[in-house]
């Protein structure tokens, strides 16, 4: 009988670090010791990440648990309740988390330990904030204790303001931020979430402050560089917005000059130098952004604000160059734009992203991290930094990899149907050579042959009838001397006949004497064979009994089996079908999000085209005028 | 000529983007995100609901294909696992049944970090008839101070009626810092 002794111990692990199961198990205990080997087949996929066939497997070992009716129900119980933990934790790492969560609502009030149940659902308030679940997400926070570790709290309470932000409860977000304790990192990222919550509710200057304080801090990773350098930047074009430029320079030449926000920061220190007239200092920043990547929105601005300045310092002529550059350039990306969107449109584009991935990595730890080499991807770049795209593009991995195990499956059910078939077509063939062998086979005859023999052998031994027991030479020896006994030409009375009487008499006794000396040990080993011969016989009958079962249940077992393989054959159509369907709408989600992000560049394009367009006409006008007044 | 109306729409939109966290990045509140997060989270739920199917569906083949492939009566599967694993970084296994080679298994290294840590593999599964037969094992792979390691290990099992687990086990002999081969039945 099979055990799964070691079940529970397995949970803990999935929870033991909030990162990626390499990490957990880095961190973990120490290995754990099998004590089944199914149980632990389900862990050799779980080590790899392969969590797709290490819940299959889970659950096919789950029926032959339950089905085992050695097992006792109590037993059966325990195993089903700790074989459901282990399959939570499973659902979970593969992503799979409403059902993980039907399971742990189910059964973690009280059969795990606080740490483990904190960490479950703190795990599962991450996956349902990222997939945009924000009510699930308040249900799984408001699970977790006050035990939570330190570490786990702060995150916590992040996840937590985050999900007052999304679901616009700014008020609470910020009750929340307000009081929060500590001087680690956490406490920045607070900060700016405090900064975004009064921002969203209307409270800028007051958020101003906030990102002020957070646009001064002193990094110490590149993590707090760029939230550093993000405040500063959103503080910079506040304070733009609000009529102070002066006032803004100083927190826009905080950012880094080489980062993601430096660009923006560059343009924006232009402006505020524009904005008091200071178009000399302005065309510094504005400059620097020329060989920066046209990509960028701030980049495509400065190649509008660079001949603005320069027309301001009645440098027309220049002017005129930079902006017909500018009407250039935007034409050029336009129409690199328009054949992305066509790419996109045409679908492939995603294929091409799950290319490289080897599909054995089922996990809903598993990022794209980096976009395929082609003209299309320079786009795209920033999307992957959102959860929106990155977990859209998860579930697209997760439907190919669906798509092509039914496919894989549909390949081997045609196998198994024409298996089945050619099986019963050898059963029907052999059935009947089967049936007239054994109709031949007199197994009771045999049976009866036998206890005749071991009657007879009885009746041999009682009456020493050691004669029985002799071989067929000893026998037509001893028949052969009766008969010369028997001779006439014996009887006379002459010294010859007495002398061959006996020599008969002689070789008579010769041969008794040596029957009745064998015939214990031959008497043995007959009754030795005949022994052998009845467990001979009892086997063939318990053979038999089994052919006889076999010839009963097989045709059940082909008709059990023929049902589910022509069961699932069309299961798995239906499955298929759907999987079909939802891959591509979420081609089609994921295509909008992409084709919004190329339209959004492309209408940015397109206005700052008209703009340039339309100062340069205003230029040209101007040299007209001057040149019709010089006439 | 320019204006600064683009400023104030950048200044704008740099404004919106401020919506950022650690824990989640920007994520925008109007109506068009909430419409594109119900969006999402309807097409989560097919996704949730297909794999469940999917999953289901893989149980019920998974068993089909043993029990067509593999009856009962006849089914003998081979397991190897490793206990600690200290003294041996397995390689490949060799498996042969009654002289006859049946397995020949070539472990990545991902595969044989997941022995190490408890996994266990499935490296072969017979049909065989009732009656004695004899394994060999021969695992190769580095031994203790990384030497190239070969050994093999012998064992006649008996095949009963019904299905019948092998486990081949590879633990530490601490005394002797060497490793030992180990076949265990499973009924």
């Amino acid at each position: 009988m099979l055990r799964c002794r070691s079940i529970i111990v397995v949970l803990s692990l999935f929870f033991i670090a909030a990162g990626p199961p390499a990490q957990a198990a880095k961190d973990g205990p120490d290995p754990i010791v099998v004590k089944d080997p199914l149980y632990g087949e389900v862990l050799f996929y779980f080590y790899q990440e392969d969590y797709f066939p290490a819940i299959v497997r889970l659950l096919a070992a789950q029926n032959k648990w339950f089905a085992d009716e050695q097992s006792e129900p109590l037993d059966r119980f325990e195993y089903a309740e700790q074989a459901e933990l282990l399959l939570g934790g499973l659902f979970l790492s593969y992503g799979h988390h409403l059902e993980a969560a039907g399971i742990f609502e189910r059964l973690l009030a009280d059969n795990v330990d606080k740490e483990i149940r904190d960490r479950t659902w703190f795990f599962l308030a991450k996956i349902w904030l990222q997939r945009g679940y924000l009510d699930e997400a308040q249900t799984a926070l408001s699970n977790l204790s006050e035990d939570l570790p330190v570490n786990l709290w702060r995150e916590a309470q992040m996840l937590q303001s985050q999900v007052y932000i999304d679901s616009g409860q700014y008020d609470r977000a910020i009750e929340l931020l307000q009081n929060w304790k500590g001087k680690t990192e956490w406490a920045s990222y607070a900060k700016f979430n405090l900064g975004v919550a009064m921002v969203r509710s209307g409270r800028v200057s007051a958020a101003a402050d906030i990102l002020d304080e957070l646009g001064d801090l002193d990094p110490f990773n590149e993590e707090l560089t760029s939230l550093r350098d993000k405040a500063n930047l959103a503080l910079g074009y506040s304070l733009l917005q609000d009529g102070q430029p002066l006032a803004a320079k100083a927190p826009l030449q905080r950012v880094r000059l080489e980062g993601p926000f430096s660009n923006k920061a560059l343009l924006g220190v232009g402006w505020a130098d524009a904005e008091v007239e200071n178009y000399r200092r302005a065309l510094v920043p504005w400059m620097e952004l020329r060989g920066r990547d046209l990509l960028d929105s701030a980049v495509q601005e400065s190649m509008l604000a660079i001949p603005y300045a320069l027309a301001k310092l009645d440098s027309i002529s220049q002017a005129a160059d930079h902006y017909l550059n500018a009407i250039e350039a935007f034409y050029e990306e336009t129409n690199r734009i328009d054949r992305t969107i066509g790419f996109i449109e045409s679908g492939d584009i995603f294929d091409e992203f799950l290319s490289d991935d080897p599909l054995d990595s089922t996990g809903w730890y598993w990022r794209l991290e980096e976009l395929p080499q082609g003209p299309e991807a320079r786009y795209l770049y920033h999307l992957l930094a959102t959860h929106e795209f990155q977990e859209g593009l998860k579930n697209y991995r997760d439907l190919n990899y669906l798509q092509n195990n039914l496919d894989q499956w549909r390949q081997n059910i045609d196998v198994y149907r024409n298996m089945l078939e050619t099986r019963l077509e050898a059963y029907a063939e052999r059935l009947p050579q089967v049936e007239d062998t054994l109709a031949r086979a007199d197994l009771d005859g045999m049976v009866d042959r036998k206890l005749e023999f071991d009657s007879l052998l009885n009746d041999i031994e009682q009456s020493n009838d050691w004669l029985a027991l002799a071989s067929k030479h000893e026998f037509e020896m001893w028949g052969e001397i009766t008969g010369l006994e028997n001779t006439p030409a014996l009887s006379a009375d002459i010294p010859e006949a007495d002398e061959v009487r006996d020599k008969i008499l002689l070789l008579k006794g010769v041969l008794q004497w040596e029957l009745e000396r064998d015939f214990k040990d031959r008497l043995w080993r007959i009754r030795r064979d005949v022994r052998k011969t009845g467990e001979a016989l009892v086997e063939t009958q318990r053979s038999r009994r089994q052919i006889d079962d076999t010839m009963r249940n097989e045709p059940l077992r082909f008709d059990e089996i023929s049902a589910r393989v022509y069961g699932l054959g069309p299961r798995i159509e239906g499955i298929k079908n759907r999987v079909d369907v939802a891959k591509s709408e979420q081609r089609a989600f994921l295509q909008a999000i992409a084709l919004g992000e190329l339209q959004a560049q492309k209408q940015r394009l397109d206005v700052y085209a008209v703009q340039a367009r339309f100062a340069l006409a205003a230029i040209y006008d101007i040299a007209a005028t001057v040149g019709d007044a010089s006439e | 000529m320019v204006t600064k109306r683009l400023l104030i729409s950048l200044a704008t939109s740099m404004m919106l983007a401020l919506s950022v966290t650690s824990v989640a990045q920007n994520t925008e509140t109007t109506d068009a995100a909430a419409d594109s997060r119900s969006e999402f989270r309807s097409l989560d739920e097919d996704v949730q609901d297909l794999k469940k199917e999917v999953l289901d569906l893989n149980r019920d083949l998974f068993l089909l294909e043993e029990e067509l492939l593999f009856p009962a009566n006849s089914q003998v599967a081979f397991f190897i696992s490793m206990d600690v694993g200290e003294y041996f970084e397995i390689d490949s296994v060799n498996l042969k049944i009654d002289g006859k080679e049946v397995a020949n298994y070539l472990y990545t290294e991902r595969e044989a970090g997941a022995l190490v840590r408890g996994g266990v593999h499935r490296v072969h599964m017979a049909n065989l008839k009732t009656g004695d037969h004899e394994l060999i094992a021969v695992f190769t792979g580095s031994g203790p101070h990384t030497r190239d390691y070969r050994r093999g290990a012998t064992m006649t099992f008996n095949k009963g009626i019904g299905a019948k687990y092998m486990e081949l086990e590879i633990t530490d002999r601490v005394k002797k810092q060497q490793p030992e081969f180990v076949i265990k039945e499973w009924e």
